[in-house]
């Protein structure tokens, strides 16, 4: 018997503190944050303590926030939404469902890396590059062009990762330069070399630092996470010279919801993360290069050569993702 | 001796139907949302054969290689555990069922970790100058990941049936001079069979479900096809989660077909028969260590690995292991109280559905069953999208419960109440009438002889139940993500942050307290609590 008198006020507790546990701060500024807790969290605290305005936090990946977004519609709680690719924030805006942003904000950066309406500003910029294991792959022997991986003897060499959103990106833009046909000649080439396919970034990073497969597509900061964790790694990023769409850049977005009534909150919530403060927190702790304020980046970092970076509006990524995943199907990148 | 206690007689009490109705009705709101979403509108859902038919094949392969295979290991482990004289009985106990709470995303990451081309066996075994284990992707992988994790969902409920299972029949079959391993398949298993093909069910609608496992392994399943097309191609990822609920659907009803109706009186007060192992002992044994070593001790090995390196360099965030630990204190409290939540919760909401279809022939019974089931297939995406447009829609008093505790809760409860309602089932069925008869010619009526008589019967197979739904909600995370109140954050949800930022220190520490919580508390909440019933 005694026994029975442990679980009982366990189960009490519990039900009491879910019961009581219900109902968030009503006034406080709802973000629905695309990039993780472990990367920004401590920046979005300080936003809040520096100007006191409370904030409720919903961290996932940026299609999933963006497809909920989407299906609460006008009822949405999320006043902010912070994206790691421009392909949600671009889906969502297509939606009709982000304000347009004031002018000032706007005019803090390159209007490259902003929707042409006005309804998302880019935060920082992501390279696409090739990361390649030191060990296995001489430096020397690296491609000039993205296209060159197609030739027989990168064939099954490096890896892909078809379903993620950086990758689709980058084959929207070399669709849109180059012209589909190419770009569909490229994925069908990669897929019949039997380019292995991974789930994400991560993945292949991993991958190409056990030394699974010799290189591997990925955005720029994935290594230095890696290395950060584990210096010894024989895993090193190399980017395509000459403006290659191989080295396309592209940028982690912020907006705000059309539906919201905190929209004043909301677009100093985006001021802040423009500011020197948020872009310096950015070029240290998440290695992506500041797109605004004039901040530098990382020293560990490359320095990102504008002029030689392919010259490209990521604005034009949303419209073409549909396509681009029909594109990437029909390859069987995804078998 | 072996008389069924099903009686098609009796026609069930209104207030059960009632009661079963109102509960399946709750349970139904995500199927129905899918349905409603799937109906043709303007535009015909336009899904190429090609986009399904592959799917569709490889997750029916998969599902159906995992179940079989855990199926084989979990009833093993099992039997070994409640039936023989196997060494450390109790640290099997409280060790078996913990690989069911490793997220499978986790999961695949930290074997490949471990057997992949150039991972930690490889670094291991070159001194000795031997070479990894080669590939270990696409349905292989897929399949060693997922029954490796999911075997615990047949080792639950047989190992509480078989500690139940009375002696006699056992013995006879021995003194009439068959050997142990015969007795085995032609006396033990088929008492078991119930309780056993209530976890192969639970196998396969995980496996069929999964998502983390098979997008990291890359094996091309239909959950993958949801998962690509959720955005720019909603009406096929909607239509194919309907398919995937409809399979579930099928095999909700060919398990309800193959279980059958027969089930066995359980004599209780009489210890269960401990088979002596002899020479068998060590092999029961290494088998044992290897499967948890597989299913457990690599991952957490990859996981100290991942955690001290980053406490060694000082790359967990805060710098050491206080603060990183203290980090993981609020998230680990927040998993433990939602999930604690939703195993009783989900106890209570099937109760009437599994007494209805355990005692009755009911319509209503066999539509609640499947509705229940069906909810455990759905991917947690769409489910939380469900959850959230039902809510949202709803008036006043239901509407204010988005993004709340109460409805995150409910729905861990609609995704994992499959695995309450199948064991509550068992335990109804194994409740004899004989016994209940008894106690209604002796005067206790009601509720008093629920309490009393039926209850401590049916409580070893109420606990595993509740003990499944509890492991499987500590590690839900698409739902988490879109459901957990703003700044509710779960173990599973920091896990995944903490991977998606290749911050592996972090996510290996948190996944260490993810598994030692959950170790405690199946240990203090299930195994503890069990053993008081037998």
């Amino acid at each position: 018997m005694l026994r029975r008198s442990f679980a009982g006020p366990i189960v009490v507790v519990v039900l009491a503190a879910v019961v009581g546990g219900c109902g968030a701060d009503r006034d406080a500024l709802t973000i629905y944050s695309g990039r993780d807790e472990a990367l920004v969290g401590p920046l979005l605290e300080r936003f809040s303590e520096e100007t006191g305005i409370p904030i409720d936090v919903r961290y996932g990946d940026s299609a999933d926030l963006a497809v909920l977004l989407a299906e609460e519609g006008e009822n949405t709680p999320a006043d902010v939404f912070f994206s790691q690719t421009p392909g949600a924030v671009g889906y969502l805006d297509e939606q009709g469902l982000l304000a347009e942003l004031p002018r000032d904000l706007l005019g803090k950066v390159d209007p490259k890396f902003e929707a042409s309406d006005g309804r998302w500003i880019g935060l920082t910029a992501r390279q696409r590059v090739l990361v390649y294991n030191e060990k296995i792959v001489d430096e020397a022997d690296l491609p000039e062009s993205v296209f060159d991986l197609t030739q027989p003897q990168y064939a099954g060499e490096v890896a892909l990762a078809p379903s993620n959103g950086s990758f689709q990106d980058f084959v929207s833009a070399m669709a849109l330069i180059e012209g589909e046909d190419v770009a569909q000649r490229w994925l069908d080439a990669m897929a019949a070399g039997g380019a292995p396919t991974y789930a994400d970034n991560n993945s292949i990073v991993d991958a190409v630092a056990r030394g699974e497969v010799a290189m591997g597509l990925a955005n720029h900061y994935y290594n230095y996470r890696f290395l950060e964790e584990d210096p010894l790694l024989p895993s090193r990023n190399y980017v395509f010279p000459d403006g290659d769409i191989g080295a396309l850049l592209i940028a982690s977005t912020v907006s705000v919801v059309e539906s919201s009534e905190a929209t004043e909150n909301a677009q100093k919530f985006v001021e802040f993360l423009l500011e020197e403060e948020a872009q310096n927190y950015f070029a240290e702790e998440t290695f992506e290069y500041p797109l605004a304020s004039g901040v530098a980046p990382s020293p560990e970092l490359p320095p990102l050569d504008m002029q030689s970076a392919p010259d490209f509006d990521i604005d034009r990524l949303g419209a073409e993702l549909e396509r681009t995943t029909k594109m990437i199907a029909e390859s069987g990148l995804l078998d | 001796m072996a008389s069924s206690t099903k009686t098609h007689r009796q026609r069930a009490p209104w207030p059960l139907i009632a009661a079963a109705f109102a509960s399946a009705a709750l349970f139904s709101g995500p199927l129905v949302y899918l349905v409603v979403r799937n109906l043709p509108g303007d535009a015909s859902v336009n899904v190429a054969a090609a986009q399904i038919v592959t799917p569709l094949r490889n997750s029916l392969i998969l599902a159906t290689a995992v179940a079989g295979a855990a199926t084989v290991l979990g009833t093993l482990a099992a039997w070994l555990v409640a039936r023989t004289d196997l060494p450390a009985v109790s640290l099997w106990r409280v060790l078996l069922p913990l690989p069911l709470v490793i997220p499978s995303f986790i999961g695949a990451f930290v074997l490949l970790a471990a057997f992949a081309p150039g991972g930690l066996l490889e670094a291991v075994l070159r001194p000795l100058g031997l070479s990894g284990l080669g590939q270990t992707r696409g349905f292989a992988g897929s399949f060693i990941v997922l029954t490796l994790f999911t075997y615990p969902y047949v080792y639950l409920p047989a190992q509480a049936r078989f500690r139940q299972l009375p002696p006699s029949l056992e013995e006879s079959a021995r003194l009439l001079g068959r050997r142990p391993v015969a007795t085995f398949f032609t006396v033990v298993l088929p008492q078991a069979r119930s309780a056993i093909l209530a976890g192969t069910l639970l196998v396969f609608l995980y496996a069929v479900g999964d998502f983390g496992a098979v997008q990291l392994l890359r094996y091309n399943t239909l959950t993958r096809a949801i998962y690509t097309t959720r955005l720019f191609d909603r009406p096929v990822s909607l239509a194919l989660s309907l398919l995937l609920a409809v399979v579930a659907l099928a095999v909700v009803a060919a398990e309800r077909a193959l279980a059958g109706r027969r089930t066995f009186e359980m004599p209780r007060g009489v210890r269960p028969l401990r088979h002596h192992l002899g020479r068998w002992r060590a092999s029961a044994a290494a088998f044992l260590t290897l499967l948890v070593g597989l299913s457990l001790a690599v991952p957490v090995g990859v996981l100290v690995w991942w955690s001290a390196r980053g406490i060694v360099r000082g790359s967990t965030g805060g710098a050491d292991l206080v603060s990183a630990l203290s980090s993981v204190a609020r998230p680990a409290l927040n998993t433990s109280l939602a999930s604690i939540a939703a195993a009783v919760g989900a106890i209570v909401l099937v109760a009437p559905i599994a007494y209805l279809t355990a005692r009755y022939r009911s319509r209503v019974g066999d539509a609640a069953n499947a509705v229940v089931v069906g909810g455990f297939a759905l991917p947690g995406l769409a489910l939380a999208l469900a959850l959230a447009v039902v809510t949202l829609g709803a008036p006043s008093p239901i509407g204010r419960l988005y993004q709340t505790l109460p409805l995150l809760v409910f729905a861990y409860v609609v995704h994992f109440g499959a695995h309450a309602l199948r064991t509550s089932q068992v335990a109804v069925a194994g409740v004899p009438r004989a016994v209940e008869d008894a106690a209604r010619v002796l005067g206790a009526a009601g509720v008093a002889r629920f309490v009393r008589v039926d209850l401590p019967l049916m409580a070893p197979g109420l606990l595993a139940g509740a003990g499944l739904v509890l492991l499987s909600s500590m590690k839900e995370l698409p739902a988490s993500l879109l459901l957990a109140p703003a700044g509710f954050q779960t173990l599973a949800m920091k896990i995944w942050g903490a991977t998606e930022s290749a911050m592996f220190a972090d996510a290996g520490l948190a996944s260490l307290v993810l598994i030692l919580v959950s170790g405690v508390l199946t240990w203090a909440l299930v195994i503890r609590r069990g053993e008081a019933f037998v």
